[in-house]
């Protein structure tokens, strides 16, 4: 055990830097290209604001006061500089400090997020399993069926049935809204964090399939059955674990998808989190609200994918090696 | 068949017109054996020789009880071990003999560990205390396996994975797993390909020792006439899923009785001395589900004539000890 933890820690340091440095560079160049892209977009945030009764001198007026009439370079560097201090700038929309913003609304997306991984994995790893098992047998067929079907429902249909059914039918989870207090909010997560997993276990538990069928095939597994390994022994150590890695790897992959469905199904379920606010800023050209969280985006998923290093490490001693 | 002294105790294994075929679709079977036939006694040694292909393997895994899970099926033949059938068994039945019984050493030594758990992990699984022992019982114990497998500073090796361990390493370490419960039959599938000489005549010698302290049977897959030659008294030669010559080792090599053992005599290097012209054996081996007509082996043969193109593959004939599946043995003679 302790051989783990110093593992882990030797690992955790190395990989640390590098992972912190990777965080910078990611949000520096996703920072710059959203900066310029949305001042590329027709429209700006003055005349959203000011209305379509504004007349053009008040419109200039007001792009002076955002400072926004300077040259888009030098707005650049000013940004950028603030940016890396900390000071992710003041909502146009909002008047309000976006660090703020952002801290009001990211627990709730935090909790829509870990929810649906935690449901996703709950759902995926027995699915995959069984499906890799007894992929010789009708569950195989039905397997390779209904996940087809469940990926290529589009969410808003998924997340209809899903209300239908559990909050209109069977009135065990509330319709729509968000109760922040602990405990409480897990009921109110409950439809959301379903929707979300049941278009992203199916891809995780096809993954894990063709993973264990290849573990299968191995001779260490033909070994340990004729040495007759304890079954729950045998399904953890011979069959999940080495099979984990590509699950692991698709980690990464499910952050930025975790966090655009997020989007959506913050809308659809009402939950007031940073996903919902963001359309709410896109629509008013609010650049510094909606570029601090495209920053903060891109350090969720560069701290997922370090979180799924963790895990390999852990899980897999050979990752240690390289 | 091969004659077996019917007042004498039960063969520990005798393999019967064993037939095993792959399920590819419903009702649809691709035969892999067919048909094996061989007998093993108590204590004694039989090498399993044939090309890549010919189902050695396949027929080891029927062997263990696993054909299940490579989409396999018995489909013909029985099995009987120390006296009892073993074709029918369920994997309840299976867990009794496998271990304890049966020792199995798998076909890749690089494979053979699960390469995420410590050596003192996995052989923490076959030691007697393995369950309800105290921590430093179960690790007297497997200190105690790894010693009878001549392992150096075995503490060292304990608390190391397998890709920290060499080929010969991690092969003591996979024969220690099979032989720790005792079993009554070894089986080692190609135990030291990929080893080089010295090692693998290291892991053969180890293997020697361990069957004369245990009291175990071997039977064993090799590509290699020389390590048969050196390790079994009995020889099994397998062509297209059929064991085409059965007998004692000797005699098949030195006048054989089947084409196919003695091309695979003739193709030998390890008899060759510098200048030699290695004969091959002409043609491809044939694979699973593109056996011809007849003998299997005729479309190779040397001395094939039209009898030996139509019909099935021959039985074996017995005579005296040994057995052939040629139905012109008797000109294998005459040509050489
Ligand atoms: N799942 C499968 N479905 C169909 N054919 C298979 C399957 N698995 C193995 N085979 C085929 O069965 C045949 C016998 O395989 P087997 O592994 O028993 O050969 P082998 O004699 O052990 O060869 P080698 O010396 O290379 O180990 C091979 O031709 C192989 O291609
Ligand atoms: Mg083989």
């Amino acid at each position: 055990m302790q051989g783990i933890i110093k593992q882990v820690g030797s690992f955790f340091q190395h990989s640390l830097v590098s992972r912190v440095l990777q965080a910078v560079l990611v949000s520096f160049f996703l920072l710059t290209i959203v900066f310029f892209l949305l001042r590329l977009i027709p429209g700006d945030p003055a005349m959203v604001l000011l209305g379509e009764n504004a007349s053009m001198g008040q419109v200039e007026e007001y792009r002076k006061l955002l400072g926004l009439d300077r040259p888009p370079m030098e707005q650049y560097v000013d940004y950028m500089s603030n940016a890396f201090q900390g000071d992710l700038g003041v909502s146009i929309l909002r008047r309000q400090s976006v660090v703020k913003i952002i801290a009001s609304r990211l627990p709730v997306s935090l909790w829509l997020a870990g929810s649906t991984v935690a449901m996703v994995f709950v759902l995926a790893l027995p699915l995959g399993l069984l499906a890799a098992v007894y992929h010789r047998t009708w569950f195989g067929y039905f397997f390779r069926v209904t996940t087809s079907i469940a990926i290529s429902t589009p969410i808003y249909f998924t997340s209809l049935v899903i209300l239908l059914l559990l909050a209109v039918k069977l009135d065990l989870v509330p319709i729509a809204g968000y109760d922040p207090e602990f405990p409480k909010n897990l009921r109110t997560l409950f439809a959301p964090a379903l929707t979300n997993s049941i278009l992203l276990a199916p891809v995780l538990a096809r993954i894990l399939q063709a993973s264990v069928i290849d573990t299968m095939e191995e001779e260490f597994v033909e070994a340990a059955i004729v040495r007759g390994v304890k079954p729950l022994r045998f399904m953890w150590h011979y069959l999940l674990r080495p099979s984990l890695a590509p699950c692991i790897a698709a980690l990464g992959y499910f952050a930025a998808t975790v966090v655009s469905y997020g989007v959506l199904i913050e809308i659809i379920f009402n939950l007031p989190g940073v996903g919902m606010s963001l359309i709410e800023f896109v629509r008013a050209f609010d650049y510094t609200a909606v570029q601090g969280f495209v920053a903060l985006t891109g350090l969720l998923v560069v701290a997922t994918t370090l979180l799924a290093d963790l895990l390999n490490a852990w899980l897999d001693p050979r990752a240690n090696l390289k | 068949m091969i004659n077996h002294d019917p007042g004498s105790s039960p063969p520990l294994l005798s393999v019967n017109k064993l037939r095993v075929s792959f399920r590819v679709g419903s009702g649809i079977n691709l035969p892999v054996i067919d048909t094996a036939d061989f007998i093993l006694e108590p204590q004694g040694s039989l090498g399993l020789v044939g090309e890549s292909g010919s189902g050695k393997t396949m027929l080891c895994r029927t062997l263990i009880g696993t054909l299940a899970r490579h989409g396999a099926v018995i489909n013909g033949g029985n099995i009987t071990f120390s006296g009892q059938p073993i074709t029918n068994l369920g994997e309840s039945e299976w867990r009794k003999l496998r271990g304890h019984q049966i020792g199995y050493i798998p076909q890749s030594s690089m494979a053979g560990l699960n390469p995420i758990l410590t050596i003192k992990s996995q052989l923490s699984e076959v030691v007697k205390h393995s369950t309800g022992g105290s921590e430093s019982e179960v690790r007297r114990e497997v200190l105690g396996l790894l010693e009878r497998v001549r392992i150096p500073r075995p503490t060292a090796v304990m608390r190391s994975r397998p890709h920290q361990l060499s080929g010969g390493m991690r092969q003591r370490v996979i024969i220690a797993a099979a032989i720790a419960q005792g079993p009554k039959l070894l089986i080692a599938d190609e135990p030291t390909t990929a080893l080089d000489v010295t090692v693998q005549s290291e892991i053969l010698a180890l293997i020697n020792e361990l069957r004369e302290e245990l009291g175990m049977a071997l039977l064993l897959v090799s590509h290699d006439l020389a390590v048969i030659e050196e390790m079994c008294s009995l020889m099994a030669v397998m062509y297209a899923g059929a064991t085409v010559e059965v007998g004692p080792t000797e005699n098949l090599i030195s006048s054989p009785n089947h084409p196919y053992t003695r091309a695979l005599n003739t193709s030998r290097t390890d008899k060759a001395r510098p200048g030699d012209l290695l004969e091959s054996i002409p043609g491809d081996a044939v694979s699973v589900g593109h056996w011809p007509n007849g003998c299997r082996f005729w479309p190779r043969c040397p001395i094939a004539d039209l009898d030996c193109q139509d019909g099935l593959q021959p039985d074996l004939l017995a005579i005296e000890q040994r057995a052939s599946a040629c139905i012109h043995s008797d000109r294998m003679e005459v040509t050489d």
